[in-house]
């Protein structure tokens, strides 16, 4: 956050003397002295509204009461709070509140929490004075999530407020007038938002809650965990509510976790995924051809003793293993140590392989740490923002609530380079809040890019400091940009070189500057030549390195980050180090108290391949299942055919875990303990929920008992013991503070890429094939939807009650030129294959663009082929083009 | 024949004036216009004003000058200035008839303000049944840009002053001035919390002013015959000028009376408004609409200007006089004006918004001889309750009705409230238990 020396005020609060930064609001400055007004509209996210009229406190010189929720301190206020003219006021106020209000605490959910009901235990007598007729509405049916109970409404309008003022959604709109108003959504249709939840959450009595618990417990009766949310990298802190050992509901606090009280419909609505009937509750073994149920001592003997074996017959290098980046960092830690020192090989992989790795590779590259440089704080105090690629809204929700504070609280200027249009609609579209907008294809985002740099060079706004610094870095990219003329990037990407010079100058101009790409970017071919590109874009305007500045990618999973710094991606250890920096090896050996394995590790893609090539034996498979998830095309299926021995751990019967010879039945993020690493790299505390599902464990405990066996014993006491030992190797992992830290680029890797390492690259960075397209054909999306996550979300059924299955979005025009009409069944199809889907048509889809959401994919993935970066081994595989037409 | 010389209402009176350009102009239109535009430094125009001594004829009576020097003086940004045309309060009709009869007095007085404020754009917000007026207003404004006394470069001085009407959609709240920005910003009209007052944070968060087509109207003769003639009419110097009084109810001569502030009550009644209809003894009166609590025949002496009316218990409000007959049922009366504000309270305010409902409905009930002793008690607390808790003057002015008509008339209250009490004294033992 930015340090600036802040003014104060001194006042004084029931007689209490404090001193608070100017513009604290009165309720607020009170609660620093522990003293409570009670309130209702109030709330410290949302712009004072002062319409229930409940906090009324006594100002000296101010003859009226005062509202303490919106009049700021000042210079020797004297605020009274528990006089008598104040308890009346309030005991007034409260006695207006309840009179219309139907007093059914007996059936209503919020009953135990309930603001009303507290504030009229402390104030209001036992009788009521009112003995008219109260106002009732008609019930409504408002949605399948959300029940609204109008009766109970204190019309405060937080949610309606807050839907605006925080998610920039509008659902809600309080209609009609004086006690006649109701709080409604627009249209005689269903309530159709980002159910984010928000307005059940910030509704100080039961007028909004979820129906997805409704009437099936008291509050007090409900267990509490804190724990992250797996839905994103976002890392959301959660309240996971049990009874009886079952998942009822999830809650998130104000001032707790990096949400700070935010979630959105995954996080929210989601939770039913991990308790869904067709958990895997035992292990099982294949006889027969069949899996079959066996205990754990029987599965994992029968690992252990296979292993064994193909080890001695063919040595460590036919073994590899995949685990995914949902687990915790301990899993993640103690499976990379097992396949290093049990197995005794490289071969393991992770799913930030997917997209993650390109990040932090090229973090590493050019500001020389592995981490964000700058915080979700950093995010919201920026004065220019640029986002390229990342949908986030879909795939990083409360990211994205970051920059919409950022934009609409602190007036900062975005920039937004998206796969989509500025268009208004039922879920928020950060196009809509950006000053300068570029819509682009997924092969437009370099074009764009190269066209801000050259905006930049020809305007002058380059930093004065590096044509000192480094004049030759700059000359290279002087010269790569002038080679590129305008009219090409004005073909590339449909925008006029006037738009790239207003927005270059909107984003060079500012003190504090940070750009955030996601999956758009990290997820296709030249991923790591585009995040060291924007790097440019940082260093030429002077911000990279400054404090609040710097790029910030997005990551999908909520413990990518973790597993590159677990070292469970191929290439690194424990750090991460470099599998080949030496000094890292002797450090991790010298914990490890034996030798590190020696040979290259593979990537996913490589494994795919060595296992088609059947030079590979057994595949270990944690959480990851390639048949299910990844394009035909990448022929997984047939690839782990080819394999003598696959062992799959999961939570549930996969396609792949079909196929295995064991599965072993593992814990959900629910049941376990553990740390998991946020996207910004913060690490937060994962804890149980509930007991574990069937005989399912935790996959750490697996690996360890399985190493026992096998004769090496990796043996801890609990997830804490683990985390001590990542401790002594990971830095950043010691007791999680409330915020991060966020990492310093280390100059002499600046340096070193300004004096030369940019020229490794720079010619290739900076110049634009524009992309072959065949006539005719839109290119697909498969990607992100605001409703699911991967595939797991796919088992809540919150969520399924939002989106049940895939449709193909079309822009308009297309669906127009197309005579498609929402609704339509269509046919998809390319030289790869195609499949048969249902259109929507969305004004949101650019022209010559449709998306598909992966997580309904199975028949779309027919349609992808797969690319592998050839820097980072990262599989590519969301978009194709294809040829869309009506289904016969 | 009136025995005061009316400003305001002069044009309009005189036979086959129909508020044309033209006509306006013969009567001596836009020479103020002419006189202060590109010729009077801005500033003075306002300290013109501040002598005069010109209050809001609105309803809150505040010094018009005044308001306008709260504007940020270092500021160059956009400043706008709106023209409260939302003349909703019962009892209250004078503006209409301004911006019907005599379109252009209004606008020469908007440009006028515009020019001393530095606001370039002008907005008259006029109430959505005013389909008429603001039909009228809009030619108005168009003949006055095809003249030049509007639009770009007014008269070749390079001033710009944009007039736009904007009609309302039918809500009094509309009337009170953040929630008239609200609404013509295109949102719900329910007024915002102060500060940040209009001066600083108004339409669109620029600075505005919100001044009452009455109070610009007066702009003109200002400039016209200067602001020691002005300050010379009424009751100076808290209450200088005239005032339309627009009077209504039981009187023989109903309608809009320009006089000077400052003669007595009994004055506009009888003498103006022709007396009591069938010569029937006063019973009460509205000094200042529907929000000003009710005054009696003993405050017939009274003088009409700010000062007077409010040290009788009441206020000058926007100069809606409603006068009441004996016989007038006043517990009907109070019910009948409760019953407007219960349905013209925005909600926004618990007090005022569940208040409203629950003392509307026990006026019907007390009414319907149905009340008991306690709840006259109970109205009192309640109103009480209301006032100064809310957001706007809303809360302030509903309860009016209820406690004056309880103070000057509470026998007609314990007489309804007696017969039920008779009546009740019939019903069953539980029944009775129950009320």
């Amino acid at each position: 956050m930015p340090n600036v020396a802040v003014e104060t005020v001194k006042l004084t609060i029931d007689g209490q003397s404090l001193t608070v930064p100017k513009g604290t609001l009165v309720i607020e400055a009170a609660r620093q002295v522990g003293v409570m007004v009670p309130h209702f509209c109030y709330h410290p996210k949302l712009k004072p509204d002062a319409n229930c009229r409940m906090c009324l406190v006594e100002i000296e010189k101010i003859p009226k009461l005062q509202t303490a929720c919106s009049t700021p301190v000042a210079e020797g206020m004297v605020v009274r709070t528990a006089t008598t003219v104040v308890n009346e006021a309030h005991k007034s106020v409260l006695e207006f509140i309840l009179a219309n209000h139907p007093l059914d605490c007996p059936v209503c959910d919020q009953g135990g929490r309930c603001d009303l009901q507290d504030f009229s235990h402390e104030y209001t007598p036992t009788t009521s004075r009112f003995i008219e007729v109260k106002r009732v509405f008609q019930k409504e049916y408002f949605s399948p999530l959300i029940e609204k109970q109008m009766n109970r409404c204190v019309q405060c309008l937080r949610c309606v407020r807050y839907c605006d003022e925080v998610m920039d959604v509008k659902a809600l709109a309080p209609v009609n007038r004086g006690t006649m108003t109701e709080i409604k959504h627009f249209g005689t249709h269903e309530l159709d938002c980002e159910f984010c939840g928000g307005c059940i959450q910030i509704c100080p009595v039961g007028a909004i809650t979820s129906r997805l618990s409704m009437y099936e417990f008291r509050p007090w009766m409900l267990k509490r965990a804190d724990t992250v949310c797996t839905y994103c990298g976002d890392g959301c802190q959660i309240t996971l509510q049990t009874k009886d050992n079952q998942l009822i509901e999830v809650n998130s606090s104000l001032g707790a976790g990096r949400n700070n009280g935010d979630l959105c419909a995954r996080g929210y609505f989601g939770y039913h995924a991990t308790t869904h009937p067709d958990r895997l509750t035992t292990p099982l073994v294949r006889r027969d051809g069949r899996l079959v149920p066996a205990t754990w001592d029987e599965a994992l003997e029968y690992v252990a003793e296979t292993f064994a074996q193909l080890k001695l017959k063919h040595g460590a290098q036919v073994f590899a293993g995949v685990i995914t980046a949902r687990c915790t960092n301990e899993d993640l830690y103690l499976f990379q140590k097992f396949m290093r020192l049990a197995v005794g090989t490289n071969k393991l992989d992770s799913s930030a392989r997917y997209g993650q790795v390109n990040a932090v590779r090229a973090l590493c590259r050019i500001q020389g740490t592995h981490r964000w440089p700058v915080t979700f704080e950093d995010i919201a105090a920026a004065e220019a923002l640029l986002l390229v690629g990342t949908n986030i809204t879909e795939a990083n929700p409360i990211t994205g609530l970051r920059v919409k504070e950022a934009v609409k609280k602190h007036g900062a200027t975005l920039l937004t380079v998206e796969s989509l249009q500025p268009t208004v609609g039922t879920i928020s579209n950060i196009a809509n809040l950006a000053a300068h907008h570029f819509t682009a294809h997924p092969d437009q985002y370099k074009p764009v890019v190269l066209g801000l740099i050259k905006a930049v060079i020809e305007e002058g706004l380059a930093d004065q400091p590096l044509s000192q610094k480094a004049p030759a870095y700059l000359q290279a990219i002087r010269d790569a940009v002038h080679a590129l003329s305008w009219p090409t990037i004005e073909a590339a990407t449909g925008s006029s070189a006037a738009s790239f010079k207003e927005a270059a100058r909107a984003f060079a101009r500012t003190a504090r500057a940070v750009i955030i790409v996601g999956a758009g970017v990290l997820r296709e071919p030249g991923a790591s030549g585009l995040a060291a590109t924007l790097q440019d874009l940082l260093l030429l305007t002077g911000h990279h390195g400054r404090p609040g500045c710097g790029l910030a990618p997005l990551a999908e999973q909520n413990n990518d980050q973790g597993a590159v710094e677990m070292g469970t991606v191929t290439e690194c250890l424990p750090g991460p180090c470099d599998l080949d920096d030496q000094e890292a090896r002797a450090r991790v050996s010298a914990l490890w108290q034996e030798d590190l394995p020696q040979g290259p590790g593979l990537t996913i893609p490589e494994i795919l391949e060595e296992a088609r090539g059947k030079t590979l034996k057994a595949l270990y498979l944690v959480g990851e299942d390639p048949v299910g998830s990844l394009p035909e095309s990448a022929r997984a299926k047939e690839a782990l055919e080819g394999v003598e021995f696959l062992v799959c751990q999961e939570l549930f019967l996969t396609e792949t875990a079909q196929m295995a010879h064991v599965v072993l039945p593992a814990c959900s993020y629910a049941e376990k303990d553990g740390t998991f690493t946020n996207t910004e790299g913060h690490v937060q505390q994962v804890r149980h929920a509930i007991e574990p599902v069937g005989e399912s464990r935790p996959d750490w405990e697996i690996f360890s008992d399985l190493a026992g066996l096998m004769g090496y014993p990796l043996e801890y006491g609990d997830a804490k013991d683990l985390l001590k030992e990542i401790r002594a190797l990971v830095p950043g992992y010691n007791l999680p503070g409330p915020t991060p830290k966020p990492s310093r680029p280390d100059h002499t890797a600046v340096d070193r890429y300004l004096q030369q390492g940019y020229a490794e690259d720079l010619g290739e960075r900076y110049r634009y094939t524009p992309p072959v397209k065949a006539a005719g054909r839109l290119t697909l999306l498969v990607d992100q939807s605001l409703f699911h996550s991967g595939k797991f979300s796919t088992k809540a059924k919150g969520l399924l009650h939002l989106q049940a299955e895939g449709a193909v979005s079309l822009n308009p025009a297309d669906a127009a030129r197309l005579g498609i009409v929402e609704g339509d069944r269509v046919l998809l199809s390319n030289e790869l294959g195609h499949c048969r889907t249902t259109a929507k048509v969305w004004d949101r889809i650019p022209a010559g663009l449709c998306r598909f959401p992966e997580h309904f994919d199975q028949e779309a993935r027919r349609l992808l082929s797969v690319s592998i970066d050839v820097a980072t081994g990262v599989p590519y595989y969301r978009s194709a083009q294809v040829k869309v037409e009506k289904a016969q | 024949m009136p025995k005061h010389e009316p400003v305001l209402l002069k044009n309009m009176l005189q036979p086959g004036y129909t508020g044309s350009l033209a006509d306006y102009e013969r009567a001596g239109g836009y020479q103020a216009l002419k006189k202060v535009v590109g010729k009077v430094a801005p500033a003075d125009v306002t300290a013109m004003v501040i002598k005069s001594g010109l209050r809001g004829r609105g309803g809150a009576g505040f010094p018009t000058g005044v308001k306008w020097n709260f504007l940020p003086k270092d500021y160059k940004g956009t400043k706008y200035l709106c023209c409260n045309a939302d003349e909703s309060e019962p009892g209250t009709f004078k503006d209409r008839q301004l911006m019907e009869r005599d379109p252009h007095q209004v606008l020469e007085g908007i440009a006028i303000a515009c020019y001393a404020i530095g606001a370039e754009t002008a907005y008259i917000y006029i109430r959505g049944e005013f389909v008429l007026g603001s039909k009228i207003l809009d030619q108005a404004v168009t003949e006055a840009r095809a003249a030049g006394y509007l639009g770009k470069n007014v008269l070749g001085t390079g001033v710009n002053v944009d007039i736009w009407v904007h009609r309302g959609a039918g809500a009094y709240i509309c009337g009170e001035e953040t929630a008239l920005l609200e609404s013509l910003e295109g949102k719900r009209g329910l007024p915002r919390v102060k500060p940040p007052f209009p001066a600083t944070s108004g339409l669109y968060g620029k600075p505005t002013v919100i001044n009452n087509v009455e109070t610009l109207a007066n702009l003109p003769h200002i400039v016209n015959r200067g602001p020691e003639w002005f300050a010379s009419i009424g009751s100076p110097p808290k209450s200088a000028g005239t005032r339309i009084f627009c009077v209504s109810g039981h009187v023989k001569r109903p309608g809009n009376y320009e006089v000077p502030m400052g003669i007595t009550c009994r004055e506009l009644i009888f003498e103006q408004a022709g007396g009591m209809r069938g010569d029937k003894p006063l019973k009460a009166f509205i000094p200042g609409g529907a929000s000003a609590p009710f005054l009696t025949p003993d405050h017939l002496d009274v003088k009409l200007d700010f000062e007077s009316v409010a040290q009788a218990g009441s206020m000058l409000g926007s100069g809606g006089v409603t006068v009441m007959e004996e016989g007038t049922d006043m517990v009907w009366a109070a019910l009948r004006l409760m019953e407007f504000f219960h349905h013209e309270s925005c909600g926004k305010c618990s007090p005022c918004r569940e208040g409203s409902s629950w003392l509307v409905q026990t006026l019907r009930r007390i009414l319907a001889k149905r009340g008991r002793m306690e709840d006259l008690e109970t109205l009192v607390q309640l109103c009480n309750n209301i006032a100064g808790r809310t957001v706007c003057a809303f809360g302030d002015a509903e309860v009016a009705p209820i406690l004056s008509t309880l103070k000057y008339w509470r026998p007609e209250y314990e007489a309804l409230i007696r017969e039920a009490e008779a009546h009740r004294a019939h019903e069953l033992p539980m029944a009775a238990a129950r009320h």
